[in-house]
């Protein structure tokens, strides 16, 4: 890694005043740095100031009351994996926190760093590959090794977003709060996301001088029920092949509203309106939830080694649906 | 023979005497090696796959700050076509040096081009940098079926096929090519009522240890070379720095760190030489480290391999011919284990009528290296799945089909050695009536199989001296380094020749000035070689001691009689001393009592294996559950069981990864694109249910306590037990490794 000047952060504005002297990537911030080492150990990222976060007071709490959550960036993933209240209410956020990486990481890394890591790509995270994604001509796993790539929403881009815990937060409904240089913002967390049609560079709307602070997260309503299944190679630590994020509000087995959001098929995370549509106001069966898989990858654009994906995510999906209803 | 009979010490479960070391962390390791005025090495890799070097610029680097010395294959001596001879067979120097450091061509991407000693690792690092290498990019060859082709390009324009004696005109990336014959094979396959032929590729895969490589040197002023490192063997490593430095064997001293991990792959130098020539230049200590990355692109993997098998048996069971076709990648320089796969495939069965061709090729990936009973698992992944095949077609029980046609006493083999008392029927009676067995399986998508696997083992050579302290225990000095327990399972050995327990002993690991010639920790030999040598040593000494107890007690040695432990006079003279007292008075009767041994054991016990493994298919993902595990293996005798036991659940593990999700993914520039632990997938235990192990003891006859090796064989029979039982889920025969998600849909025809 190139050498850097560290600062350990006292307050957000000191933070965006730092940030806001420089483009991407001079300035650079770090909460846990579960993501970051390896990109500066690699070379991905060289940046010339490193700003602590972790120094920064009062963010790293969950406030949970009869309207909702309040979770500050810098809590760690582990702490919201094991929250009583969101395992209890929102499980689907649970589930996806506890299914991130290892405990080990899970300890140390935040909120804030999960929904802004960085792709998985291989290409992405060679420093010997310009890419796309990095300000090169060409996104190499259109024709290169594709195997872990997008089969929705990629063009013109392939990587996937690697986030487990943001498809759970746009399934709840949860806002993002960012803060800048001209104060703080709120936001949809599905309207913080962005796809590389829209910016190929970046994986959401923030800009160089801005950082998330806090998430809100709405109560779901009583009879809510809430999932996160994810398929991986191996049982830990391991991204998503696919994930979905279903939350599923139910009398008895009949769905009144579905949000079906999925991970690790698209840039960004990936809400699936066709399989909510199929979904909503149906009683769950078999069929139903086989047609709601079907709905949500009728578009997919597979790659080469990828196809597999496309009937993962089908079938995830379903299996979300019938555990949803019947289990 | 050796007679079953009781031993005090030897199958009992004492704790290993390097544990407490190892549990709070003080046990050093390579990268803890520490002194004063210690410079850091970085090596420079190539970042092409196939590339001729056309020149190394280091001038910048040279006068980067911090900067003490750069290296390159010029520093090298001039290799030539030398032949070495390091034991493990003959190799050309050429080879042995070029994948060290460069000299003309990189042959694979992370192959090391040079190397930089600077005052810190950043330094050095940032140095590399600045190194400026010309290369003509060449198109590389990064499968094996492609670099046999005619057409295909070519890693070494000098180098040509040796088959059967004779040596091909023209240069190929094949290396060689065996062959075994036994009987008439055309015959064999015209009695045959059922035949099955099949084809299967099986990936790159890595060891995986988790310690990285690590060496540091020292050149002392008097020409001394010291070097600390990380490896299976120490004499193995002065050895090869001998021959790659061409410098006198009596002025190099390897010190053997404690080791994080090996299975065949820290026996091969990488950066000890590069260490030595870095101290050299700067005539300061010089550590290089590797990093993960370092290790996946830059030591050995072991091959990818195709595979053809055909077996044919009559209808009532008996298999009558057997032939394959083994293709072995052995990376950028000739020396995959082909002949070992090839030793192996059949070795479980006795059969008339077989022909084995075995081809090393040469690939732009790593030069291989040797991993847990090199290339049988390969071979075995091919044969146990045609085996089931059989038996399924012929409707006889998987295990009933193997103990049918099982090789005994007296059987040959193929490549020609006759088994002398081997223990494969007794290990698949085992899993035959074991609980698992016999349990239900039929739920949906679920599926169970067997497989078998044979390891040969070896001896070799192995020293032990033991010296005896005044308060009854023993200091015992070797030179294998213990990567499972062998501390123990060595003292263990020589505690029951001396009648006392296992934590009377104080073993240690030595560098090579400190003990006689000792082989690798490799070969599943250590326990029976070392532990051989353990046993002469302490017959010497016990012969010692008989003599001090004579002279104490005036009589003839012949009147001494030496058991549990006490020494005692049997010519009516009432004397009794117990091993602890006559320790305390070895001062009086000459003084202090060493004993010592150096074998070469011909006995090497081979080795056998049955698995049986009950599976999940989840048809919607795709994805291979193991939900039980059961492995027998013959081990001889067990010395201590519970390290018998780790190493067939450690060789399971790793067979189980190589199984369903192991592979170096390779673009088509011939770049790894998955070297990290984090996309290059080992199983965890979130992947594992617990392994069940049967240890069945059929004595060794070349052993005094009749042990064979157990370390490797466990490996072999995993990923076929697992295609097996995939078959059994769903119907449908997986020929191609690793068994991954999206292979499993593709064959599922979901896709």
């Amino acid at each position: 890694m190139e050498k850097f000047s560290y600062v350990n952060a006292t307050n957000l504005e000191q933070v965006t005043s730092l940030l806001n002297d420089s483009g991407w990537g001079e300035v650079m911030v770090i909460a846990g740095g579960t993501d970051l080492l390896g990109e500066l150990k690699e070379y991905v990222e060289t940046p010339k100031t490193l700003v602590n976060l972790k120094t920064l007071p009062g963010m790293d709490s969950i406030a949970a009351d009869a309207t909702g959550l309040k979770i500050g960036a810098l809590t760690t993933v582990a702490d919201i994996a094991m929250h009583p209240t969101i395992q209890r209410h929102y499980t689907v956020l649970a589930q996806a926190a506890a299914s991130v990486a290892t405990p080990q990481i899970r300890n140390v890394g935040t909120l804030g760093g999960n929904l802004c890591q960085r792709p998985r790509c291989w290409y992405y995270r060679d420093e010997t590959v310009d890419c796309l994604k990095k300000g090169g001509e060409i996104c190499y796993a259109v024709e290169g090794l594709n195997k872990y790539h997008a089969i929705l929403g990629g063009d013109p881009v392939y990587i996937v977003h690697p986030s487990d815990i943001a498809p759970a937060l746009i399934a709840l409904g949860a806002t993002i709060k960012i803060a800048g240089p001209e104060g703080e913002k709120t936001m949809a967390v599905e309207e913080f996301f962005t796809l590389p049609a829209t910016n190929p560079f970046r994986e959401n709307v923030l800009e160089p001088n801005e950082i998330v602070v806090e998430v809100q997260v709405p109560q779901p309503k009583p009879n809510t029920k809430s999932l996160y299944l994810k398929a991986r190679e191996k049982g830990a630590p391991d991204f998503a092949l696919a994930s979905v994020a279903g939350v599923f509000e139910m009398s008895g087995s009949t769905c009144n509203t579905a949000s079906i959001v999925l991970g690790g098929v698209a840039p960004a995370p990936w809400r699936s309106k066709e399989a909510e549509a199929a979904l909503t106001g149906k009683m769950i069966s078999e069929a139903v939830s086989k047609q709601a898989g079907a709905d949500a990858v009728k578009d997919a654009q597979p790659l080469n080694d990828n196809e597999y994906k496309v009937v993962l995510t089908q079938n995830l999906i379903s299996r979300a649906a019938m555990m949803a209803a019947h289990a | 023979m050796p007679e079953k009979k009781e031993y005090k010490v030897i199958g009992t479960r004492p704790i290993r005497h390097d544990g407490v070391d190892k549990v709070t962390g003080r046990a050093l390791y390579g990268a803890d090696f520490h002194t004063a005025g210690l410079l850091h090495g970085r090596v420079l890799r190539s970042p092409h796959a196939h590339a001729r070097i056309l020149s190394i610029d280091t001038s910048r680097a040279e006068a980067y700050p911090g900067v003490k010395a750069i290296v390159t294959a010029k520093d090298l001596p001039d290799a030539a076509d030398k032949v070495a001879d390091l034991g493990e067979g003959a190799v050309h120097l050429k080879y042995l040096c070029d994948n060290i450091l460069a000299s003309d061509k990189a042959l694979y991407k992370g192959h090391a081009i040079a190397a930089v000693a600077a005052t810190n690792a950043h330094i050095a690092e940032e140095a590399c940098a600045l190194i400026d290498v010309a290369y003509e990019v060449l198109p590389p060859v990064l499968e094996v079926r492609q670099a046999m082709e005619p057409a295909a390009p070519l890693l070494h324009e000098t180098l040509k096929t040796g088959s059967l004696g004779e040596t091909a005109e023209e240069p190929s990336n094949v290396a060689s090519h065996l062959q075994h014959k036994k009987g008439d094979i055309e015959a064999g396959f015209a009695e045959a009522d059922v035949i099955i032929e099949r084809e299967f590729v099986t990936g790159t895969v890595h060891q995986g240890y988790i310690e990285p490589h690590n060496a540091t040197a020292l050149y002392n002023p008097d020409g001394q070379l010291t070097v600390w490192c990380s490896t299976q063997g120490a004499f193995t490593v002065r050895e090869q720095l001998t021959e790659i430095l061409q410098y006198p064997i009596s002025k190099i001293k390897v010190v053997p760190m404690e080791i994080g991990g090996g299975f065949g792959g820290k026996i091969n130098v990488y950066v000890e030489p590069v260490a030595a020539l870095l101290a050299k230049k700067t005539g300061k200590p010089v550590k290089v480290l590797m990093n993960r990355a370092d290790v996946f692109e830059g030591t050995g993997p072991t091959p990818a391999s195709f595979i053809r098998v055909k077996m044919g048996a009559t209808k009532d069971g008996k298999l009558t011919a057997a032939q394959t076709h083994l293709a072995f990648e052995a990376g950028a320089y000739p020396g995959s284990p082909v002949g070992a796969g090839a030793m192996c495939i059949f070795a479980p069965y006795d059969i008339a009528n077989v022909l084995i061709d075995g081809y090393d090729v040469v690939v732009n990936k790593p030069k291989s290296a040797p991993y847990r009973a090199p290339g049988a698992t390969n071979a075995a992944f091919g044969s146990e799945t045609v085996i089931d095949e059989l038996a399924k077609e012929l409707n006889i029980d998987a295990l009933e089909f193997r103990i049918m046609n099982g090789a005994k006493e007296g059987v040959k083999r193929a490549d020609g050695p006759v088994f002398p008392r081997i223990g494969f029927i007794e290990s698949v009676e085992a899993a035959k009536q074991h609980p698992h067995y016999t349990s239900p399986n039929g739920k949906k998508h679920h599926g169970r199989g067997v497989a078998s696997g044979f390891w040969f083992n070896i001896g070799l050579a192995s020293s032990v001296s033991i010296s005896v302290n005044p308060d009854g225990t023993i200091n015992l000095v070797e030179g294998s380094t213990d990567i499972g327990g062998t501390r123990a399972s060595i003292a263990m050995q020589a505690a029951e020749v001396l009648g006392i327990p296992a934590e009377s002993v104080n073993p240690s690991v030595v560098d090579t000035n400190s003990v006689g010639y000792t082989a690798v920790t490799g070969g599943s030999r250590t326990t029976f070689a070392t532990g051989y040598a353990a046993y002469e040593a302490a017959q010497d000494v016990k012969r010692q001691l008989i003599a001090r107890a004579a002279k104490l007690w005036e009589v003839d040695e012949e009147d001494v009689q030496f058991a549990d432990g006490e020494f005692s006079c049997i010519n009516g003279k009432e004397a009794q001393l117990s091993f602890h007292d006559l320790s305390a008075r070895l001062g009086e009767t000459g003084g202090p009592v060493v004993g010592s041994a150096a074998v070469n054991p011909p006995g090497a016990g081979g080795a056998f294996a049955t698995h049986i493994v009950d599976l999940e298919v989840d048809e919607d993902t795709g994805k291979v559950q193991i939900l039980r595990y059961t492995a027998t293996q013959d081990a001889g005798k067990a010395i201590h069981p519970s390290y018998v036991e780790g190493q067939i659940q450690g060789g399971v593990v790793q067979g189980i990864g190589w199984a369903l999700n192991e592979e170096y993914i390779y673009n088509a520039e011939g770049t790894m694109t998955n070297a990290s632990f984090l996309d290059y997938r080992i199983p965890t235990c979130l992947d594992l249910p617990m392994i069940d192990t049967v240890i069945v003891e059929v004595p060794n006859p070349g052993h005094p306590y009749g042990v064979r090796g157990v370390g490797e064989v466990p490996i072999v029979p995993p990923p076929a037990a697992i295609a097996n039982a995939i078959y059994d889920a769903i119907g449908i025969r997986m020929t191609e490794l690793p068994m991954s998600p999206d292979r499993m849909l593709k064959a599922m025809g979901k896709i």
